[in-house]
């Protein structure tokens, strides 16, 4: 069975792309422009592997690297963000965040990341 | 106009020499007039005294022809030849003093004196009157008095006459300066009163900071107040220029705000794009026709984001002339919050607008409004730092025919005893963050407009600013 991808972010594009691309690697993709829907789709449904934005309206990338956590530890979460700062990478990595992703994201390297944050490379 | 070709030395010299001319025209003719009345009340007593004379010859007489005494012929006699010399002597005088007298009925009237006497005279020599001469005698005596009463009474109704005269001259007088104090007013100082009240109107518009109003007359000047005005002028003229670049250089600060924003909001479009370019050629073989056409449409729609993205920002930064545009305030309020909509979501600031319905519109300078509410919000966000709310709200105060617009921040508020001083040039609380520029300037700008601009703040609670623009009624448009 195809492995769970989450993909959150502001932009649809981003997740247009991101979806395209991931299928490409036959793994399954929802994707969510809303933050608040997708804590909402999380909280009942475990997925393999979260990739999120940072910075969105309603709920932050970060509250939602918290709620995966809390619900599901095992769960790897990849963070895409426009503006880094030094304070948010470093509450980043205390959440044991898997990779950190500046935009614009080279999308080789973003596949690579979650092909091994799945245990595929 | 000839009014203003005068200067207004001409025009008080002008004026000074019509009073003089009148002035002197009415003493003249008083001179001349007192003159008269001295001259024939100089006449009139010395034929009252001959008449008094007269009254004496004829009681005399009535003595004589009473008691048939002939010491009161002679005294009558006496008396009548000393009345004859003071007549002979002031003949000429009274002849042309006297206008109710000619010479033949002087000539006449001294005559009948000379004649009567010598009838006297001869009945005193004889020591008696023949009764021919007796009536001869009453009938002259009764004639000298009535011809010297009449000319009496006659000289002085005619002094009373020009005293009359006079009278009714001085009041004419009185009247003629009148109307020409109201001609002199009319044509001379009533312009240089309302030279003075436009001068100030426009002083007061200076002050109030409205120089753009001012600062467009044109002034050829043609007296010494229009010099004034002139330079009244010229002074708003280089005040609003240095007003604009004062104005460009709060721009400028808030655009050093701006930018970082900008910067960010950037950073997803392109990401986009070089996303969308990346998928597109990684998986370039496995696409169909159709998906890489959608591909570079979205390619197209991402990069006309940041074209206007870019174009919002220099359109908010370039240096204009002031151009009033009917507009609607929501349509400013919109424009201004797509300038820091960036800024409010990294600061994670909520903001929640709200239009009345139905709201006149204003007439304003678009760039400079918008700058005054971009000014507003980067205040705000500044002042919630951590997060906070933004409420944008606008009215219509139908009272005094404004669109009012209230910014609400839920920030740190600020100091009661710095309230006064926040529209105050190059005051800031920001250190060296701030130029002290912006609510200056946002003051400036308002008050152009004929607007209002006032804060309300509350330590911990935050700040509302309230900003008043007349509204553009029906009635006043163009």
């Amino acid at each position: 069975m195809a492995k769970k991808i989450l993909v959150i972010d502001d932009e649809k594009i981003v997740c247009d792309m991101a979806k395209k691309i991931l299928e490409a690697e036959h793994y399954e993709v929802e994707t969510f422009t809303d933050s608040q829907l997708a804590l909402e789709r999380i909280r009942t449904q475990p997925f393999d592997l979260v990739v999120t934005d940072l910075k969105m309206e309603n709920v932050s990338g970060m509250d939602i690297l918290k709620e995966v956590n809390r619900l599901y530890p095992e769960t790897r979460v990849i963070m895409l963000t426009a503006y880094a700062t030094l304070d948010a990478t470093i509450e980043a990595i205390r959440e044991r965040i898997y990779d950190f992703f500046p935009k614009p994201v080279k999308i080789d390297e973003l596949k690579q990341s979650v092909k091994k944050a799945l245990g595929d490379l | 106009m000839l009014r203003s070709a005068i200067t207004i030395r001409k025009r008080i010299i002008i004026a000074a020499v019509i009073q003089a001319i009148v002035i002197c025209l009415i003493c003249g003719f008083g001179y001349v007039s007192f003159n008269a009345i001295l001259t024939k009340l100089q006449a009139i007593e010395i034929i009252d005294d001959v008449n008094i004379a007269f009254l004496e010859m004829r009681k005399a007489e009535k003595n004589f022809f009473l008691y048939r005494d002939l010491s009161s012929l002679e005294e009558l006699v006496q008396i009548g030849k000393k009345q004859y010399a003071v007549l002979q002597h002031s003949r000429s005088y009274l002849v042309t003093r006297l206008h109710g007298i000619s010479h033949e009925e002087y000539s006449n009237w001294l005559g009948n004196l000379s004649h009567y006497l010598d009838l006297v005279q001869q009945a005193v020599q004889k020591k008696e009157v023949p009764p021919r001469s007796e009536a001869e005698i009453r009938k002259l005596g009764h004639d000298l008095t009535a011809q010297s009463a009449t000319l009496l009474v006659r000289e002085r109704k005619t002094v009373s006459d020009i005293v009359s005269y006079s009278l009714i001259m001085l009041l004419a007088s009185l009247g003629i300066i009148f109307v020409i104090q109201v001609v002199l007013w009319q044509y001379f100082f009533r312009f240089i009163i309302q030279e003075i009240t436009i001068m100030g109107k426009m002083i007061k518009m200076v002050s109030e900071g409205r120089f753009h109003e001012v600062a467009v007359r044109t002034i050829a000047p043609t007296n010494e107040i229009q010099v004034a005005v002139k330079a009244i002028t010229d002074m708003a003229r280089e005040l609003e220029k240095r007003e604009q670049e004062l104005v460009q250089s709060g721009k400028l600060a808030s655009l050093g705000v701006l930018i970082s924003g900008v910067a960010h909001e950037l950073g997803n479009p392109l990401n986009n794009v070089s996303m969308i370019a990346q998928t597109y050629l990684s998986l370039y073989d496995l696409l169909g026709d159709e998906e890489k056409k959608n591909y570079m449409e979205d390619v197209f729609t991402q990069s006309e984001r940041i074209k206007k993205i870019v174009e919002n920002l220099l359109d908010f930064s370039r240096q204009k002339k002031q151009e009033l545009h009917d507009i609607q305030i929501g349509d400013l309020v919109q424009r201004s919050l797509a300038l820091v909509g960036n800024q409010l979501k990294i600061s994670k600031v909520k903001h929640t607008v709200f239009i009345a319905d139905h709201l006149p519109p204003v007439s304003v300078d678009v760039s400079q409004i918008q700058q005054v509410l971009v000014n507003l919000f980067i205040n705000a966000i500044q002042a919630m730092e951590g997060g906070g709310e933004l409420f944008i709200d606008a009215s219509y105060d139908q009272e005094h025919d404004m669109v009012v617009l209230a910014v609400r921040d839920t920030g740190t508020g600020i100091k009661k005893e710095i309230l006064p001083n926040i529209f105050d040039p190059f005051f800031t609380t920001k250190s060296t963050k701030g130029t002290g520029l912006g609510l200056s300037v946002s003051y400036g700008i308002i008050r152009q407009h004929n607007g209002e601009i006032s804060v309300e703040s509350e330590e911990g609670q935050g700040t509302t600013f309230i900003i008043k623009i007349p509204a553009k009624g029906k009635d006043k448009g163009e």
